[in-house]
């Protein structure tokens, strides 16, 4: 291998890149608005669901527990409470709760929360006694979207066990949470790690099979091939200056995570950054041989999706490997990204070292030497 | 097949003083013959001329020879190495018929890439591609990209990435089409400097006339070559005073 002829391919493939100024924006811009899109999109918690609350409770309003659970629920800004309704609309002739039923059925609304006539009566003596049945309120519910159901559930339970604990009642059993790691870490914490090695993935693949498929559709290829140049050399070549840009994209995306999404980095960042370069290399790899199959660019970004795909979806990027159905999970461990998303999320929320995620360096690192190696492979059994 | 014999031509066997040495090369892909038995000894500092219409086996005859095609049959020596070789691969240039050259790059940056491919010093490189510049007519567009080139000025650049190495031996697959007869004739000068330096050029050409300057033509015609010889010599034997006609003379003489 001679390291002169390594260094004159990767000179021009980064030359190709500086003179498609959209390419390169291309490449800076898309992980930037992956990373800012997922940040805010999912960052964030459930906000203004619109509800109606039915509020039968006969008792007066300064001693009603409906009141107070009502004023908690105002206090936060998960429920919207659209409108409130109590015995007064039910003497004008129409049935509150039916009323409000309508809203939901028409879609107006996610949900009607109904608290019964006897409610204050009925918390009353159940805490005073200290047994009887549980005392309900009812949520009328449109089911279509389960993290919004989740959602009116977990806050109507906080703010019902917040009115109690006011009024003196113990719960019986507490958890208490002791963090070993990622005490404070946000859902972007979580998925930023795989967002990172998604853009380095994207972006090597379809780097390394648009210009293969080019270089064999316009003949390149074949003249290098007639200089002294080896095939290896072309690959390795190829392997230094695309592993260089998704090198320079995982730091941006680092940089913008953690200045405008406050991502925490416990580990070594050199760490994270090599974890990304392996996966980096391994994509390349895939591009160049898959490029053999594609006759022209277009039938190359095909290969996209498919690639994409089981990334995205199975390799523990936005929910775990665990909420995978088993007979699925096999098939993750086949996805090198499994590796890199695994490594990564180790190093920055853990803040694990080279010892910790050795095993997760060497897939990648063995992934990478296999694909390179056969991509010359394949170049050489052209001629 | 005619044979004239020549300066050059059928001298040596070993196959160390000529150029290239072919023995019995043959091409076929999936039955169809492209290239059929053919047996080749072009000495150095010749300019040789393949013709023959297109489809007669002239591009796979090139191919095969710099290694791109590995031959069904027969074997080949460029330089005293047998093909494919690594060795002689410095000392042979290629300028293909798709241009294959990089429409994204510069023209300086396309010169500089085979440079570096062939691993010349910077000095020297930068020597070399001003002189081919000059040659193709191209010193002003050093720095345009080749995408914003005519068809014939990135032929030219084609032929200057073949050139840029010195290469004793050089294989130019229809070096002048979409080139104007005055930059033609340019080119040819060129060639005449190579030769005269003791380099050997081996071209195919559509054009009568160009085919007349070589030392040597090649006629090939469905994978064979049905007469080789200086132009003179093969017009005379035809009878006829121009090559087109001795070609078709030969043509009518290989189906007979």
């Amino acid at each position: 291998m001679n390291l002169g002829r390594v260094l004159s391919i990767a000179r021009k493939n980064l030359r190709v890149l500086k003179h498609d100024r959209r390419t390169v924006g291309f490449i800076v811009l898309m992980p930037l608005l992956m990373i800012t899109i997922f940040g805010y999109a999912f960052g964030g918690e459930v906000q203004d669901i619109k509800v109606h609350i039915v509020d039968l409770d006969s008792a007066p309003s300064n001693e009603s527990i409906s009141a107070r659970v009502i004023s908690s629920i105002q206090s936060r800004d998960t429920l919207r409470i659209v409108a409130l309704l109590d015995e007064s609309a039910q003497q004008d002739g129409g049935d509150p709760v039916a009323t409000s039923t309508g809203q939901v059925e028409d879609a107006e609304i996610w949900a009607t929360i109904v608290f019964d006539v006897n409610f204050t009566a009925d918390v009353t003596s159940r805490l005073s006694s200290g047994y009887g049945a549980p005392v309900p309120v009812q949520v009328i519910v449109d089911g279509t979207n389960p993290n919004i159901v989740q959602a009116i559930v977990v806050d109507l339970q906080k703010s019902i066990a917040a009115v109690l604990a006011g009024m003196g009642a113990v719960p019986v059993v507490t958890i208490s949470v002791d963090y070993v790691y990622g005490e404070g870490a946000s859902f972007i914490d979580f998925f930023a790690p795989g967002v990172m090695s998604l853009a380095a993935m994207l972006v090597t693949f379809m780097l390394s099979i648009v210009s293969f498929v080019r270089e064999r559709g316009t003949a390149t290829m074949d003249r290098l091939l007639t200089t002294p140049v080896t095939e290896s050399e072309i690959v390795v070549g190829h392997a230094i200056s695309y592993g260089l840009v998704a090198l320079m994209q995982s730091i941006v995306i680092i940089l913008t995570a953690v200045l405008l999404f406050q991502v925490q980095i416990v580990g070594n960042v050199l760490l994270v950054l090599f974890t990304i370069f392996l996966l980096g290399l391994g994509m390349l790899g895939v591009g160049m041989l898959l490029s053999s199959f594609a006759r022209s660019e277009f039938q190359a970004v095909q290969f996209m999706p498919i690639i994409l795909f089981p990334s995205i979806l199975l390799a523990g990027v936005f929910w775990p490997i665990e909420a995978i159905p088993e007979f699925l999970r096999p098939v993750s461990y086949f996805i090198p990204m499994t590796y890199a998303v695994a490594g990564c999320r180790s190093v920055m929320i853990r803040g694990w070292g080279i010892g910790d995620v050795w095993m997760e360096i060497t897939i990648l690192a063995l992934f990478a030497c296999v694909t390179l190696a056969s991509s010359t492979y394949g170049l050489k059994r052209r001629r | 097949m005619t044979m004239v014999k020549t300066r050059n031509g059928g001298r040596d066997t070993a196959g160390t003083s000529s150029a290239i040495v072919v023995n019995g090369l043959s091409k076929d892909f999936e039955g169809l013959v492209a290239v059929d038995n053919l047996n080749l000894r072009i000495g150095r500092g010749v300019l040789y001329g393949m013709i023959g219409p297109n489809g007669s086996g002239k591009t796979t005859a090139i191919k095969m020879l710099v290694g791109l095609l590995r031959p069904s049959a027969g074997e080949a020596h460029l330089l005293g190495e047998r093909v494919p070789v690594r060795k002689a691969t410095s000392r042979v240039g290629y300028m293909p018929q798709d241009m294959a050259i990089y429409t994204e790059l510069t023209v300086h940056e396309n010169l500089e890439l085979f440079a570096g491919l062939y691993s010349m010093d910077r000095k020297g490189a930068g020597k070399r591609e001003l002189e081919l510049l000059k040659m193709i007519d191209m010193d002003e567009r050093r720095d345009s990209l080749v995408s914003q080139l005519s068809g014939g000025m990135r032929h030219r650049v084609s032929l200057a990435c073949a050139l840029i190495h010195d290469p004793e031996l050089v294989f130019l697959d229809e070096p002048t089409v979409g080139v104007d007869p005055e930059l033609r004739s340019g080119f040819w000068k060129y060639f005449s400097d190579l030769k005269g330096r003791g380099k050997t050029i081996v071209m195919t050409t559509h054009y009568m006339d160009e085919a007349v300057r070589c030392d040597i033509v090649g006629m090939m015609r469905a994978g064979k070559l049905i007469a080789e010889g200086p132009p003179a010599e093969l017009m005379k034997m035809a009878g006829v005073q121009d090559l087109e006609s001795a070609f078709l003379g030969f043509a009518r003489r290989s189906d007979a």
